[in-house]
């Protein structure tokens, strides 16, 4: 079974948006929070929470409390895209009649717990637990809670409730994005230790300071750590948790408040204040924006992929691109789904695995075995019925889907079915078949063109740009369309894995930057990019976007 | 001679009942389970008591946690940390979760320690703000037995009625007032006495009270009314309006600060539907202090909360009338 990850991914992209359609709409309401634990939502909703949008009250759902209720556009995302209502109804938020209050409310269906007092949640959690318990039941109770929040006693309290009646059935989860309302949480009251200078990237860049797991541990919990925005991280914390026995589990899942959203990151000034209707646009085409780095290890030593896997972990990739080539569909082999399953084990990062082979169809299977997420296969190798067969096996197993085609290629007519449904398309810009080539110059002017076709034909995955790329080119690939972005000896291929991709981050955000001030000054002029760059206060990000909005001469 | 009987072992021993008639029925406690008898409740069905330890807001929420599942909760302790220290657990967790015409959870919040009554533990212990806390908040239902009669009936009543419920005894052994046969519906009031110059409505140990100042005057010539209005929301608009046209005034007797509570329920009602002269008898808005048992009703005393205080009251109306 895969991750699922596309699936994941892209109900996440959508709620966020709709957290901003929902809370401009409202003029008020709280994005930062919504943000930061997105794809923690995401993955309950969308991977391990059963329940039926049709009958809310099923006995044997799942249940989900938001404790840190304020964060209720962030639920209601969530169960928009899950089916309870229509999506339109996100922009009744906060309005009189709506059933999205302005806290979690039974009025909306979908809603386990009426939140907004807080430090309340966790206690209902554990009744719930109880009754599950004492009813013999099978359900899980999950249960977000966050950090400002911990400073409520009553949150300890059912700390050592939970622990005492061994509630092994409910799993919370922390959104440690160390803000609360009114400034860093480690500066009104310290979770870990409390921050006295004015670097706030003291808060997490130092292990060591962190104390609040060993909080949870000391109560009796059974304490997963993790990065709050990896899908994998969060996949395998759950799943680690479901299957602790005789112990609550608490996942402490450090994030960033306002994630997506450049401006809102890590700002305690979005814990609670909406988008301006005019900026709004901006923001969600920023949150179409996300970009992804897929190291393609055979790019290093074929001898030892163990280490390149490792080298990309440490180098903190998004996926680990496989370049599976059976020396027939191109003439330089790799290696095969027996290698794939080998390296499996040593990390849950996706494994993106771009089958170069004759015919696929017959194939896929063991590529799924073997522990793809993401499965691509060559347009050229593929018709609408093996391809439609690939999908269903992929789809059945929670694997990715993805298409990918040559230089020469064009996205053949029958896969044009398959669009609304596709995760990724990559568009080769080299010849497949060996690592090292340099970029092919046309592949931008393609990729433009098929990113505008796809975006008319309701495509929802990512474009993935594969072939050459590197740090002088990155930044058009992104701004051609391209997404996500495997990077052979560009990135492999360089002694400092961690520093490349870092590298390769700026220019990336150096280019969506640029794309989002070119669409702040479509929608309204000098006047909006000045206005929305205002709003970029944490750090050096203002000076570094007035730079890129004077050198397009739109201030 | 009057016969006493105890509040919590009654009610320790209806939850026993109650809980073999209806497994859904479970407790939970907040390391008072001793005192307020429903220790028993938990040996006997050990899978349906929770003791959570001297932590009321967790005790308040884990029980409406448990409600939103399906079960009954009883939860209990001292009414001095129950809505003393819940306000927000009881108004978020309990009375505003509203699903499919059901208002509130179904929670039943059973206290003991009402009141100056609690004696020796001092005024920090004494709570005289409930009924003001309780009434104040929607979808709660607050009832003030007289005895343990009551008591038994109305814990049986309460398991079988949908929705959050506030029900306050008192520490101390308190006199058998109804008969057993005596019927309790929520809303309304019981009349105990009746009479046509003045009406009494008591509720909790200050039943007992009016009935001995009724008994009273009653040698003096004046005829009272004696309602025991142990339900005091949702309160009896019809019997309060009756009482205050054929009796014209009104004396409220309760063991609560006088704002807010029993007094101010009942001249809200008589105010809207047939204004008559009214007295209250309770706290004057004054904390209460330590008393032994034998000193009780010094305390009392000095509260102005006897019934002679009551007489004298139900006296002042007439003066006024006259």
């Amino acid at each position: 079974m895969g991750l699922n990850y596309y699936h994941i991914l892209k109900r996440v992209r959508d709620a966020r948006k709709l957290v901003i359609r929902g809370t401009t709409s409202a003029g008020s309401g709280h994005p930062g929070g919504s943000f930061s634990m997105a794809e923690i939502m995401g993955c309950l909703y969308h991977k391990f929470l059963r329940y039926d949008p049709k009958n809310p009250l099923w006995q044997d759902r799942d249940r989900l409390v938001l404790s840190k209720g304020h964060a209720s556009p962030g639920l209601f995302s969530n169960l928009a895209v899950a089916g309870y209502f229509d999506k339109s109804e996100i922009e009744t938020l906060r309005k009189f009649g709506s059933r999205l209050q302005g806290h979690p409310d039974f009025k909306c269906p979908g809603v386990e717990f009426c939140g907004g007092s807080l430090g309340l949640g966790l206690s209902f959690s554990i009744g719930m637990a109880l009754a599950a318990k004492m009813d013999t039941k099978n359900h899980h109770i999950y249960t977000i809670i966050g950090d400002g929040e911990s400073d409520e006693g009553q949150v300890w309290e059912a700390a050592m409730a939970g622990s005492k009646f061994k509630l092994d059935n409910l799993t919370v989860f922390l959104d440690r994005n160390f803000i609360q309302q009114d400034d860093y949480t480690e500066r009104v009251m310290p979770l870990d230790e409390e921050l006295v200078g004015d670097d706030i990237s003291e808060m997490w860049k130092n292990a060591a300071r962190w104390k609040v797991g060993d909080k949870w541990r000391s109560f009796g919990w059974n304490v997963l750590e993790i990065d709050g925005h990896r899908i994998e991280q969060i996949v395998k914390a759950i799943n680690s948790a479901l299957q602790t026995k005789g112990t609550p589990s608490i996942i402490v899942a450090r994030t960033i408040k306002g994630k997506s959203v450049e401006h809102m990151e890590d700002n305690p000034k979005w814990h609670g204040v909406a988008p301006n209707p005019k900026i709004s646009p901006i923001i969600e085409l920023e949150i179409d924006c996300q970009f992804l780095i897929a190291p393609s290890i055979i790019a290093g030593d074929m001898a030892n992929l163990e280490n390149e896997i490792k080298r990309t972990i440490h180098g903190r990739a998004d996926f680990i691109h496989l370049d599976v080539m059976d020396g027939q569909f191109v003439p330089n082999k790799t290696f095969d789904h027996e290698k794939i399953k080998q390296l499996r084990p040593i990390t849950h990062i996706p494994f993106d695995t771009h089958l170069m082979i004759n015919e696929p169809v017959k194939h896929v299977r063991d590529y799924v075995n073997a522990g793809s997420d993401i499965v691509t296969v060559h347009a050229e190798v593929c018709d609408e019925s093996s391809f439609g067969e690939i999908h269903d096996i992929l789809r059945s197993n929670n694997v990715s889907l993805g298409l990918a085609i040559n230089p020469e290629t064009e996205l053949p007519f029958w896969a044009e079915k398959f669009i609304p449904d596709l995760d990724q398309l990559i568009i080769m810009s080299v010849i497949p078949g060996k690592s090292g080539q340099k970029y092919i110059e046309s592949t931008h002017e393609k990729t433009q063109r098929i990113s505008k076709f796809l975006t008319e034909k309701n495509f929802q995955g990512l474009i993935e740009a594969d072939g050459g790329v590197d740090l002088t080119n990155v930044e058009s690939c992104f701004l051609d369309g391209a997404r996500v972005f495997v990077g052979g000896s560009a990135i492999i291929g360089q002694k400092d894995v961690r520093f490349t991709i870092t590298e390769f981050r700026k220019r990336l955000m150096h280019a969506r930057r640029t794309l989002l001030i070119n669409k702040a000054h479509d929608l309204g002029g000098t006047e909006l990019v000045t206005r929305w760059i205002d709003l970029h206060e944490m750090g050096k990000k203002k000076t570094e976007l007035l730079q890129i909005a004077k050198e397009a001469g739109f201030i | 001679m009057t016969e006493f009987a105890d509040m919590r072992t009654v009610y320790g021993d209806t939850l026993i009942k109650i809980g073999e008639e209806n497994l859904d029925i479970v407790v939970v406690g907040a390391d008072t389970t001793d005192s307020l008898k429903t220790k028993q409740f938990g040996k006997k069905f050990p899978n349906r008591f929770f003791n959570v330890g001297i932590a009321e807001g967790n005790l308040i929420t884990i029980a409406a946690g448990l409600a939103n599942e399906g079960k009954i909760p009883f939860a209990s302790t001292y009414a001095a940390f129950l809505p003393g220290r819940c306000v927000d657990q009881i108004r978020n967790a309990i009375a505003y979760p509203t699903r499919n015409g059901k208002n509130g959870l179904n929670v039943k919040m059973v206290v003991s320690h009402g009141g100056l009554t609690v004696g020796a533990d001092g005024g920090s212990h004494q709570q005289i703000e409930d009924i003001a806390i309780m009434r104040a908040i929607p979808n709660i239902r607050v009832l003030i037995p007289a005895d343990t009669v009551a008591v038994e009936k109305l814990t049986r009543l309460i398991s079988q009625t949908y929705g959050p419920f506030y029900m306050r005894m008192a520490r101390s052994k308190t006199p058998i007032i109804h008969l057993q046969e005596q019927e309790f519906q929520i809303g309304k009031g019981i009349v105990l006495q009746d009479g046509s110059d003045c009406t009494i409505a008591a509720c909790g140990i200050t039943v007992q009270m009016a009935l001995d100042a009724s008994n009273a005057l009653k040698q003096e010539g004046i005829s009272c009314r004696v309602i025991d209005m142990f339900s005091i929301k949702p309160i009896d608009y019809d019997l309060l309006e009756k009482a205050a046209r054929e009796t014209g005034g009104i004396v409220t007797c309760e063991e609560h600060n006088i704002m807010a509570g029993l007094g101010s329920a009942i001249s809200e009602v008589v105010s809207e539907r047939y204004p008559v002269p009214m007295r209250r008898i309770g706290a004057r808005d004054q904390f209460g202090e330590s008393a032994r048992d034998s000193e009780i009703p010094l305390l009392l005393e000095k509260h102005g909360m006897t019934s002679i205080h009551i007489s004298n009251a139900v006296k002042d109306i007439r003066s006024k009338k006259q």
